[in-house]
């Protein structure tokens, strides 16, 4: 009772108990942390080594001051056991902070993965959306392709709805049909006329190229090598076999002619075609 | 993790159902397979020549201007690669690669240009040409060359073989050298050795009795002979630099067909010794024989594989000449290799040991042709009725032969190995037997 | 000048040739041609009357069909009457191969090989043995290089040539 009143009393003294308390209660805290913490050890050591040079750099000064003034009084280990005391604190100090920006970092990431996670609902709700207007679309052409199908009665007013129909699917649906198959033969053929196989040797190779065309059918810069055959005088030689065949057959519709101007080619020079 | 899977997976298959039916973002592709065995577009244009000598008249046919861009443009047609674009028309001929109008050239169909400009400074060429791309508007190459007049052929022969290189990924053969034997009269008999192109000849040999079977070791220095200069045929290896030569066969019965193999080191030869045409094998400097095999039928005209691991021969083991082949170890069992045709002679490998060269018999004019030894497809390249003595070039486009008419005399010339081109060479007018085709040199 | 330094190179050469034999002949084959063993006898004015006046060993020739080393029944009774002359003056005799030009130099020239050894197999079962006869090929080099059809028949034959002739 009288140590406590003593203490309620003495500020200073409680105080230094406070303080004596705090620092044993860290000291424990530093020993039973210590497992978990061995892989930073490492990083301790590190950040250690940055720190240390600073503090010799500033301690000379102090020491020199202090072993001036109690040069002849203090011992060295009274000295040395200060100077742990300060780095103690220094690395409590130190450990202090990098906990606190290890918390700090952690609610980071957790909060970026809660966006993310946000993120990511909405662009799936997006898609569910999308695909579900895709998937009306499509019920809404079918039901107007059924439809047209459906007021037919004539064969004459068959065939001219098949037809409309027909175009109807190529204008919506874009997808490949006779006008384009057609376009794509005729640039296989008039590129075909300039492949010179000799350059090529004897084995089966394979080559590819992209092309960007222009509207006249003129090519927008070089042919880009994709996949060579290994023989350069092959890959020149199918090279100059696109470039020779400029202006290449390109349809004048518009819409058309934007399925076509990027162009895979695929060659295959050796094989046999007969 | 489940749960971040199931997002992936379900992220994954929205995007590509939007890819599929936005076809409008998809890209076309065109298949084009084979091609044709077409031949590439050039210009050669005809040198400019700026004499640079005091007091000397210009030549007024402009003599090296005229006979250099026809040596390249000869080179390169004979090859069969190559079409050399008649330049005849055209008024201002560039002589460098400035200032190229390439619309015009384009409209010329020239897929390429050489221009050259000839300084002659008295016995000296000093020759500067480039080679032009003409659709992608770019030099390919530009050099210069020195060398006195007299080799002007050498130098153009260079050009030829620096353009096929750059081109064709493959090393030029026209500086190159072939041998053949000319048959002056029943008495005379000479033993030549040419520029491949017939030009530059030289005899090595002079003899009243036949020579044959000439054959280039695969290092240049020396041609292998069978002479019936002892009244029955032996074998000679004649040094090409002192014209020594070493008798390295004369066993008892007949001595021919040398084959160098592919390291200069060992000749495959043919002895009658034992009654019939058997295979050896010998040093060659003609010690250390051993025989290759024996049966009772003809194994004759041995040819060594690029790698020296097989001999390639033709035989009559099974009724009419075929040609087989069996490992120069001699233990491996004996493989036919041709099967069309009714005869098959005088095998030879191309370099890279892909194509069998060889005489074929068909509807009973002979022919040369090439079979591929992976997909036995066979090729004619020539007519016949008596084309002989087929030899690869080294760089194993062209195939050099002989070829006569019925009732005529032998001529020689080259075919080029898609069969396109067929092209004498102008040695004279005697009948040429046997052919050789020396090996690329380093120069 | 050139031509005539060639012609002396090479006869010096061959000169060396013969008197040394370059070849390390461990198979013991090497045996220069026409010399056949000294167990044979020389052509006697007799014989050689012999020759001339039998009509049956005037005729020396074999000929043979197209790519074909077979010796036709035909020529039984000759070769009959060379073996008889040949055992009975134990002369040496060589037989000449020949091709037609059609074909290669080197086939032709174990065709003709192959033609000269059927008429000596046929020798030899007439009792004619090796230590008599030579087998030696000219292949197509003494053919008619510009015949045409039949004409080139007379170029695929085997010669019979007494040594001494």
């Amino acid at each position: 009772m009288k140590i406590i009143l003593k203490l309620q009393d003495n500020y200073e003294l409680q105080a230094n108990l406070f303080s004596f308390v705090i620092h044993f209660g860290l000291f424990i805290f530093m020993l039973v942390s210590i497992q978990w913490q061995m892989k930073d050890v490492y990083y301790s050591e590190v950040e250690l080594w940055d720190a240390m040079p600073m503090q010799v750099k500033s301690q000379p000064v102090t020491n020199k001051k202090k072993s001036a003034d109690i040069k002849k009084l203090t011992p060295k280990a009274i000295e040395k056991q200060k100077q742990l005391k300060i780095n103690e604190d220094a690395e409590i100090k130190l450990k202090k902070k990098r906990k606190a920006e290890k918390k700090a970092k952690i609610k980071r990431v957790q909060k970026q993965a809660l966006k993310q996670e946000k993120i990511e609902q909405l662009q799936k709700k997006l898609l569910e959306q999308e695909k579900i207007e895709q998937l009306q679309k499509k019920l809404l052409e079918q039901e107007k392709i059924d439809t047209l199908k459906e007021s037919i009665l004539d064969q004459d007013v068959k065939k001219n709805a098949r037809i409309a129909v027909e175009a109807d699917q190529e204008l919506f649906a874009g997808s490949n049909t006779g006008e384009l198959n057609k376009f794509k033969a005729m640039i296989q053929q008039k590129i075909y006329q300039n492949v010179n196989k000799q350059l090529c040797g004897l084995d089966l190779v394979e080559l590819e190229f992209e092309i960007q065309l222009m509207p006249t059918g003129e090519l927008l810069g070089d042919p880009k090598l994709m996949q060579s055959s290994k023989i350069e005088s092959c890959d020149q030689a199918l090279e100059r076999a696109i470039l020779q065949s400029q202006p290449l057959p390109v349809p004048k519709d518009a819409k058309l002619f934007s399925k076509l101007k990027n162009l895979k080619l695929k060659f295959s020079p050796n094989a046999y075609t007969e | 993790m489940k749960i971040m899977l199931n997002y992936i997976h379900r992220f994954i298959f929205f995007v590509t159902l939007i890819t599929l039916s936005l076809s409008s973002n998809s890209i076309e592709v065109i298949e084009i397979l084979g091609g044709k065995a077409s031949q590439i577009p050039i210009a050669i244009t005809p040198f400019n020549e700026e004499i640079r000598t005091m007091g000397q008249v210009p030549d007024k046919k402009n003599a090296f201007r005229e006979k250099m861009h026809k040596v390249i443009a000869n080179d390169l047609e004979r090859s069969g690669l190559f079409t050399s674009l008649d330049t005849s028309g055209i008024s201002t001929i560039p002589d460098s690669d400035i200032l190229i109008n390439f619309s015009n050239w384009s409209a010329l169909q020239a897929q390429f240009l050489v221009v050259g400009k000839i300084i002659t400074i008295q016995n000296r060429l000093i020759t500067r040409w480039s080679l032009i791309d003409i659709y992608k508007e770019k030099t390919v190459l530009s050099m210069e060359f020195s060398g006195s007049k007299k080799q002007y052929r050498g130098i153009a022969h260079k050009i030829s073989d620096l353009i096929y290189k750059k081109l064709t990924g493959s090393p030029g053969v026209f500086h190159t050298r072939i041998a053949f034997v000319k048959k002056k009269s029943e008495k005379i008999y000479g033993l030549y050795v040419a520029d491949y192109d017939g030009f530059n000849q030289r005899v090595i040999v002079n003899s009243s009795q036949p020579i044959l079977s000439a054959r280039w070791s695969p290092d240049g220095k020396k041609i292998a002979y069978v002479s019936f200069e002892k009244k029955k045929p032996v074998i000679y290896v004649q040094n090409l630099t002192t014209g020594k030569r070493v008798l390295v066969a004369n066993f008892k019965g007949n001595n021919s067909a040398p084959a160098w193999s592919p390291d200069s080191k060992k000749l495959a030869i043919v002895l009658t010794y034992s009654a019939n045409s058997q295979i050896y094998i010998i040093n060659s400097d003609g010690s250390g024989i051993k025989q290759l095999m024996r049966t009772r039928s003809i194994n004759t005209e041995p040819a060594w594989s690029p790698d020296g691991k097989e001999i390639f021969f033709s035989s009559d083991r099974g009724g009419n000449p075929q040609i087989y082949k069996v490992n120069v170890d001699g233990v491996s069992d004996v493989n036919r290799v041709t099967f069309e045709g009714k005869s098959n002679l005088s095998p030879s490998l191309s370099p890279d040991g892909k194509l069998l060269l060889f005489l074929t018999q068909d509807n009973g004019k002979f022919r040369v042709a090439i079979q591929n030894l992976l997909s036995n497809q066979v090729l004619k390249l020539t007519k016949g009725p008596h084309d002989e003595s087929p030899v690869f070039s080294p760089n194993g486009h062209m195939v050099l032969f002989t070829y006569k008419d019925y009732g005529k005399t032998t001529k020689i010339g080259t075919v080029s190995i898609n069969g396109l081109k067929v092209t004498p060479l102008r040695v004279g007018s005697e009948a040429i037997q046997e052919s050789s085709w020396g090996p690329i040199t380093s120069n | 000048m050139k031509k005539s330094l060639l012609l002396v190179a090479l006869m010096t050469s061959m000169v060396a040739g013969c008197s040394s034999t370059d070849i390390k002949d461990s198979m013991g084959l090497n045996a220069p041609f026409p010399e056949l063993t000294s167990q044979t006898a020389e052509l006697s004015p007799a014989a050689m009357d012999e020759l001339a006046s039998n009509p049956l060993l005037s005729e020396r020739s074999v000929y043979f069909k197209f790519n074909s080393y077979d010796v036709e029944s035909q020529y039984s009774n000759m070769l009959a009457a060379h073996a008889e002359f040949i055992s009975k003056h134990n002369v040496a005799v060589a037989i000449n191969g020949n091709a037609d030009f059609r074909g290669s130099h080197e086939y032709n020239l174990s065709l003709g090989q192959k033609r000269s050894v059927s008429v000596s197999d046929s020798l030899s079962g007439l009792g004619i043995g090796s230590n008599n006869v030579e087998t030696v090929s000219y292949g197509e080099e003494n053919a008619n290089q510009e015949c045409t059809g039949s004409a080139c028949d007379q170029d695929r034959r085997a010669d019979i040539v007494y040594v001494g002739e």
